[in-house]
C-alpha cells in the first residue's frame, strides 16, 4: 500500500508508484499536460517550464514533470491561471522561431505546431528582429541541425549524455544566445542517431534520408516489428499509402523490448521493401513465369522424390507460421520430414551485443525457428560458411527461404555460388539478388512488412507483424506457397 | 577602495564594529592583528570547548543572523538541513559578487581574510564538513592573492589541516575561481561551476543540503554571513541581536553607488534609515541634486521612487513590505537628471547578458526586454510600449529554475509602473522626428 500514492487530477483520482511525478500521474490519468523537454525515456532537465499546474497549497505553481505526486495532493491543470501560463511559456518559445514550417520536414508532426493549436495565444506581440542562428549544420552522416528552430529543450544533449553515452552535443552561449551545436571536431557518429530525429520535438534535427521527401501528411503508420536483428523492436513503418512507396521506421515504446529507441540499422529496414528493389514475378531458368506455373514447376519436381532427397534451407528471417507452414506441406508431401539445414552468414557473431539494443544475430526469428524445429521433431544442420554437409546430403531438389534482409548476410553471394552447383534448387527471396539468376527457380516472396505472423526475440518476446497490401499483388507468403504446394500435389493423386 | 566615513552626527562609529572592526588599522590584513583583536578565539572556543555541533548551530540560530548572500535565509536553520552522522559534506564561500552595485565582500577581505577563514571553519565544524572551497569570482585579483595568502598563513598556524588545533577536527580549505558570470553567484549555479560544467543553476529538489556539490550535502554561504560567524561565537547570540530590528538581527555592510559626497562601504545596524544613510552618512547628492529613485539591494531589487523611500528603514522587512528587498545591500542612487528610460535599458542589457538560457521565459524574456526598452530609448517606441514590457515581465516571474528571471522582470515592471510619464517624453521623439521627415 505505502509504495502507491493517491492524488487527485482535475478532481479525478489517480494512483501511481510512489515517487511518481505529476506529469507520469497525469498521464496515467488521461490528462495531457503540455511539455516539451521532459521525455519517459531521459533524465528530467525542467527546462522549458511549459508543464506547470498548479498544485493545491503551494503558492507559485510548479513543474509537472519534476514535482513529486504525494498522497491526497490536489493538482488542477485547466484554471485560467495555468492555462494563461501555458500561452506564454509556448509564447516565449515561439518569439525567435524562424517559422520555417512551409520548408521544415517537421511540419505535420512538430510539437511547437502541435501545442499552438491546442494552447496558443494567437496575438503575437513580439515585434522586434528575431534572434538568428546557423541552419543547415552537417552534423554527421544521418543528421542536419538548424540551430535556429531549435527549442532548446536538451533532450537532444541528454540522450548523447545518457543513452549512447558519446556526450556529443552541448548547449553553448548564455541568454538568447544559447545555441545547440556539436562539440568542436566531433560529429555524431553511432548506431542511434536517428533518435535524435523523433525526440527533438521541432525540426532542428531532421534526418538526411527522410529531408524533402515526403510530407508527413500523406504517410501512414503499421505497427510492426523492426527484422534488422533478434532484439526484435517494436515499429511504425510508414508509406505512402497512394504511392505503396514505404519512406521510413521509428521506434514504438515497448518496455519490455525497446524502451523508446530502435537503432540506425534498423532504420534501413524500408529501403528493401519498394518495387524498385523487388523481385517481381518467379524466373524459371532466367524466364518469367507465373506464381502458378512456378509451384507447379516445385510439385512436379518434388513428386516421387524420398524425403531425404529434398533438402529444405532456412533462414532465420521468416515468421513461425511460414516455419510450420513449410514443414507441414513438405512433410504431407514428402511422407516425411525433408533434410532441414539452417544457413547462418559466415560472418555471423550472434552473441554480439552493443550494450543498447542491436545485436549479433541479424536474424529476427532464430528463436521462433528453433522452437518450430524442436516441435516437428527435427534436428537441423547449421551452414555457416561450410557448404559440404548440403552437398554431401546430394539433394534432388532444394528448397531455400532466403535472407529477407541481406545486408545482413555480407556473404550471401558466396553462398548462393555454392547453391547453385546443387540440382534443382529453388530460392524464395523477395529481393532481385544477381547471385541467385544462376539458379533454377526464384520465386518471390512477401516482405515483413506485407505479412502477419509471429518473430520471437532473442528474448522469448513474442511479437506479431501487420500486414499491409502486398507491393506486388501476385506476390505470395511462403505459406501460402507451400500452401499451394500441399494442394497441387494431393490433386495429381 | 573607498574606507568607511567616520564622521558620524553624535553617534559613535565604533557602536557598529562588527566586521570593520579592523578597519583603519595598519597592517589589518595579517594574522597577528587579526590574533590581536581576538581572531581565532572563537574557533578555540569551539574545539577547546569540545562544543557540539548542536550547540553552535543554536547560537547562530538564536543570534537570528540571516544569510547577507540576497535572500535573507536564516543561517543556523540553513545548516541544520545537512543531514547528521558520517559522510562527505561541503561547505562553500559564494565570493561571486557578482550583483551590481555590490562590493561588500571584496572589501572584507581587503580587510583581513581571516574572518572568512575562521567563520567557514566554525560552519564546516558545524555541518560535519572536512573539506570547504572559496569560490571567487576570476578578476578579483587582489581579493584572490588576500585569500591565498590567508589560507597559507591559516595552515601554517595549525588552523586548517588534518588536526586543527591539536583537537582532532580535520579540515581543508581550497580557491576556485570562477569566469565572472553573474550566474554563477546563484548557489546551484556556482555549484556547477565548481563540478566543471557550464554555470547553469540545478533544478531544485533536490536541495543542495541534502544533494549539492558531487551529489554531497553543501551549504553555501556568503561572505559577509561566515565572515560574522566568529564574533558571534565570542560574544554570543544576545550581543549580536543588539544590533538591528526583530526579524533583522545585527549589522549589514551597505554599499553605495550613484553621486553622493561621500561613497563607500559602510557597516550600519539592520533598521537604519534609508535617508539618513543617503544625507547624513554619505553626505547627500553630489552638487545638492534631488533624489529620483534608489534601487536598495542591487540591481535585483525593484526600484523604489524618493517618495517610497522617505520614511524607509534599511532592513529585510521594510524593503519587502515596500514591493522590493534589501538584497545585497548594495544602494544605488538615482538622480533627477537621469532617465529612468535609460536606466531600464542599463538594467535590461545586463540580465539579457547573463541569463543562463536554460529555462525558456529567462532567456527568451531577457532578450524581448532589452529589445523593447533599447528600441524606446532610440526613439523607436510607441504608446503603450511600456505596459509591454510590464506585462512580458510578469510572465517571466515564478516560473523559473532560479530567481534571476524574477530579477530580470523586478525593474522591468516597476520602472514602466513608477515612471511611465518618462517613457512619453520618448515617444514624443519618435513623432516629432517623423514630422520633420
Ligand atoms: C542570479 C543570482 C546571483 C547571485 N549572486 C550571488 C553572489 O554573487 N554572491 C552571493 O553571496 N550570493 C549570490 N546569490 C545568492 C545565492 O544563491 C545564495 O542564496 C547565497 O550565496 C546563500 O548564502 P547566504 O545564505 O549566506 O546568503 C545570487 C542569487 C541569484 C539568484
Ligand atoms: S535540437 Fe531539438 S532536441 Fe535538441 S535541444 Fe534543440 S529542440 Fe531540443
Ligand atoms: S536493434 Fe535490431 S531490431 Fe532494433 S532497430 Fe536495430 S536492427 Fe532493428
Ligand atoms: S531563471 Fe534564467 S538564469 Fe535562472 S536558471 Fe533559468 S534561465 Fe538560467
Ligand atoms: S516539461 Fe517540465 S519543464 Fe519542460
Amino acid at each position: 500500500m505505502s509504495n502507491q500514492v493517491t492524488l487527485s487530477i482535475n478532481n479525478q483520482p489517480v494512483t501511481v508508484p510512489a515517487g511518481s511525478t505529476i506529469i507520469e500521474a497525469a498521464q496515467k490519468a488521461g490528462v495531457s499536460v503540455p511539455h516539451f523537454c521532459w521525455h519517459p525515456g531521459l533524465s528530467i532537465a525542467g527546462v522549458c517550464r511549459f508543464c506547470m499546474v498548479k498544485v493545491e497549497g503551494m503558492p507559485k505553481l510548479q513543474i509537472a514533470c519534476n514535482t513529486p505526486a504525494t498522497e491526497g495532493m490536489k493538482v488542477d491543470t485547466l484554471s485560467d491561471e495555468v492555462k494563461e501560463t501555458h500561452k506564454w511559456a509556448l509564447e516565449f518559445h515561439l518569439i525567435n522561431h524562424p517559422l520555417d514550417c512551409p520548408i521544415c520536414d517537421q511540419a505535420g508532426e512538430c510539437e511547437l505546431q502541435n501545442y499552438y493549436m491546442k494552447v496558443g495565444k494567437y496575438q503575437a506581440q513580439m515585434e522586434d528582429q528575431k534572434v538568428l542562428k546557423p541552419k543547415a549544420l552537417d552534423v554527421g552522416d544521418t543528421l542536419v541541425l538548424d540551430t535556429e528552430r531549435c527549442i532548446l529543450c536538451s533532450r537532444c544533449v541528454r540522450f548523447e549524455d545518457e543513452v549512447t553515452k558519446t556526450s556529443t552535443l552541448g548547449i553553448f552561449n548564455r541568454g538568447d544566445q544559447a545555441t545547440i551545436g556539436t562539440y568542436p571536431e566531433r560529429k555524431i557518429k553511432h548506431n542511434y542517431s536517428y533518435n535524435l530525429a523523433d525526440i527533438c520535438p521541432v525540426g532542428a534535427f531532421t534526418a538526411k534520408d527522410f529531408r524533402f521527401k515526403c510530407r508527413v501528411w500523406f504517410l501512414k503508420e503499421t505497427k510492426t516489428v523492426c527484422p534488422g536483428c533478434s532484439t526484435g523492436c517494436s515499429v511504425n513503418l510508414f508509406q505512402n499509402s497512394s504511392q505503396r512507396e514505404y519512406y521510413r521506421l521509428k521506434p514504438r515504446h515497448n518496455a519490455e523490448v525497446n524502451g523508446h529507441w530502435m537503432c540506425d540499422t534498423g532504420r534501413t529496414m524500408y529501403e528493401h521493401l519498394n518495387a524498385s528493389s523487388r523481385l517481381a514475378s518467379p524466373q524459371l531458368e532466367g524466364q518469367s513465369i507465373s506464381s502458378a506455373a512456378a509451384m507447379q514447376a516445385v510439385t512436379d519436381a518434388a513428386k516421387g522424390l524420398a524425403a531425404d532427397k529434398v533438402a529444405l534451407v532456412l533462414t532465420a528471417q521468416f515468421t513461425n507460421e511460414e516455419y510450420v507452414a513449410s514443414l507441414s506441406a513438405l512433410k504431407s508431401v514428402l511422407k516425411s520430414a525433408p533434410k532441414v539445414f539452417i544457413w547462418r552468414d559466415e560472418s555471423e557473431k550472434s552473441d554480439d551485443f552493443d550494450g543498447i539494443l542491436f545485436r549479433g544475430d541479424r536474424n529476427p526469428n532464430t528463436r521462433g525457428m528453433m522452437d518450430v524445429l524442436k516441435e516437428h521433431g527435427i534436428t537441423a544442420t547449421v551452414l555457416k560458411g561450410d557448404y559440404a554437409p548440403l552437398a554431401a546430403a546430394a539433394p534432388e531438389l532444394t528448397l531455400i527461404l532466403a535472407p529477407e534482409v541481406e545486408s545482413a548476410y555480407p556473404n550471401l553471394a558466396k553462398a548462393v555460388g555454392r547453391f547453385s552447383e546443387l540440382k534443382k534448387t529453388v530460392y524464395f527471396g523477395n529481393a532481385l539478388t544477381d547471385s541467385a539468376k544462376k539458379l533454377w527457380l526464384r520465386i518471390p516472396v512477401k516482405t515483413f512488412a506485407e505479412k502477419s505472423g509471429t518473430f520471437v526475440n532473442f528474448n522469448g518476446v513474442a511479437q506479431k507483424l501487420k500486414a499491409n497490401p502486398a507491393v506486388f499483388a501476385n506476390v505470395k507468403g511462403v505459406d501460402e506457397y507451400f500452401g499451394d504446394l500441399s494442394r497441387l500435389a494431393q490433386s495429381a493423386v | 577602495m573607498p574606507v568607511m566615513n567616520s564622521a558620524y552626527n553624535g553617534r559613535q562609529p565604533n557602536d557598529f564594529k562588527i566586521l570593520t572592526e579592523l578597519e583603519g588599522v595598519p597592517n589589518s590584513r595579517s594574522l597577528e592583528v587579526y590574533k590581536k583583536h581576538g581572531g581565532y578565539s572563537a574557533l578555540e572556543k569551539i574545539l577547546k570547548g569540545k562544543m557540539s555541533q548542536e550547540e553552535v548551530i543554536n547560537i547562530v540560530k538564536a543570534s537570528g543572523l540571516r544569510g547577507r548572500g540576497g535572500a535573507g535565509f536564516p543561517t543556523g536553520m540553513k545548516w541544520g538541513f545537512v543531514p547528521k552522522g558520517e559522510g562527505e559534506k561541503y561547505l562553500i564561500t559564494n565570493f561571486d559578487e557578482g550583483e551590481p552595485g555590490t562590493y561588500k565582500d571584496r572589501y572584507i577581505a581587503e580587510l583581513n581574510a581571516h574572518m572568512l577563514i575562521e567563520g567557514k571553519l566554525i560552519a564546516a565544524y558545524a555541518i560535519g564538513a572536512s573539506k570547504s572551497y572559496i569560490y571567487l569570482r576570476g578578476e578579483f585579483y587582489d581579493e584572490i592573492a588576500w585569500c591565498e595568502q590567508a589560507v597559507k598563513e591559516a595552515y601554517a598556524a595549525g588552523y586548517l589541516g588534518d588536526n586543527v588545533m591539536g583537537s582532532g577536527f580535520k579540515h581543508h580549505m581550497d580557491l576556485y575561481l570562477g569566469a565572472g558570470a553573474y550566474i554563477c553567484g546563484e548557489e546551484t549555479g556556482l555549484i556547477s561551476s565548481l563540478e566543471g560544467k557550464k554555470g547553469q543553476p540545478k533544478l531544485k529538489p533536490p536541495f543542495p543540503a541534502v544533494k549539492g556539490y558531487l551529489g554531497k550535502p553543501t551549504i553555501v554561504n556568503n561572505v559577509e554571513t561566515l565572515a560574522v560567524v566568529p564574533w558571534i561565537i565570542r560574544n554570543g547570540a544576545d550581543a549580536y541581536k543588539k544590533f538591528g530590528t526583530e526579524k533583522s538581527a545585527g549589522t549589514k555592510l551597505f554599499n553605495i553607488s550613484g553621486p553622493v559626497v561621500r561613497p563607500g562601504c559602510y557597516e550600519l545596524p539592520l533598521g537604519y534609515p534609508l535617508k539618513r544613510f543617503i544625507y547624513e552618512d554619505c553626505g547627500g547628492l553630489i552638487g545638492g541634486k534631488k533624489l529620483k529613485a534608489v534601487i536598495p539591494g542591487g540591481a535585483s531589487a525593484p526600484v523604489l521612487t524618493a517618495a517610497e523611500v522617505e520614511n524607509m528603514t534599511m532592513d529585510y522587512e521594510a524593503f519587502a513590505a515596500a514591493g522590493s528587498m534589501l538584497g545585497s545591500g548594495a544602494v544605488i542612487v538615482i538622480p533627477e537628471d537621469v532617465s529612468m528610460v535609460e536606466v531600464l535599458e542599463n538594467l535590461m542589457h545586463f540580465f539579457k547578458d547573463e541569463s543562463c538560457g536554460q529555462c525558456t521565459p529567462c532567456r527568451e524574456g531577457t532578450g524581448w526586454l532589452l529589445k523593447m526598452s533599447r528600441g524606446i530609448l532610440n526613439g523607436e517606441g510607441q504608446l503603450g510600449d511600456e505596459q509591454k514590457i510590464a506585462e512580458v515581465a510578469g510572465k517571466m516571474m515564478g516560473r523559473t529554475i532560479c530567481t534571476f528571471s524574477d530579477a530580470a522582470a523586478g525593474p522591468a515592471r516597476s520602472i514602466p509602473q513608477k515612471f511611465a510619464h518618462e517613457f512619453l517624453e520618448y515617444y514624443k521623439k519618435k513623432s516629432s522626428a517623423h514630422g520633420q521627415g
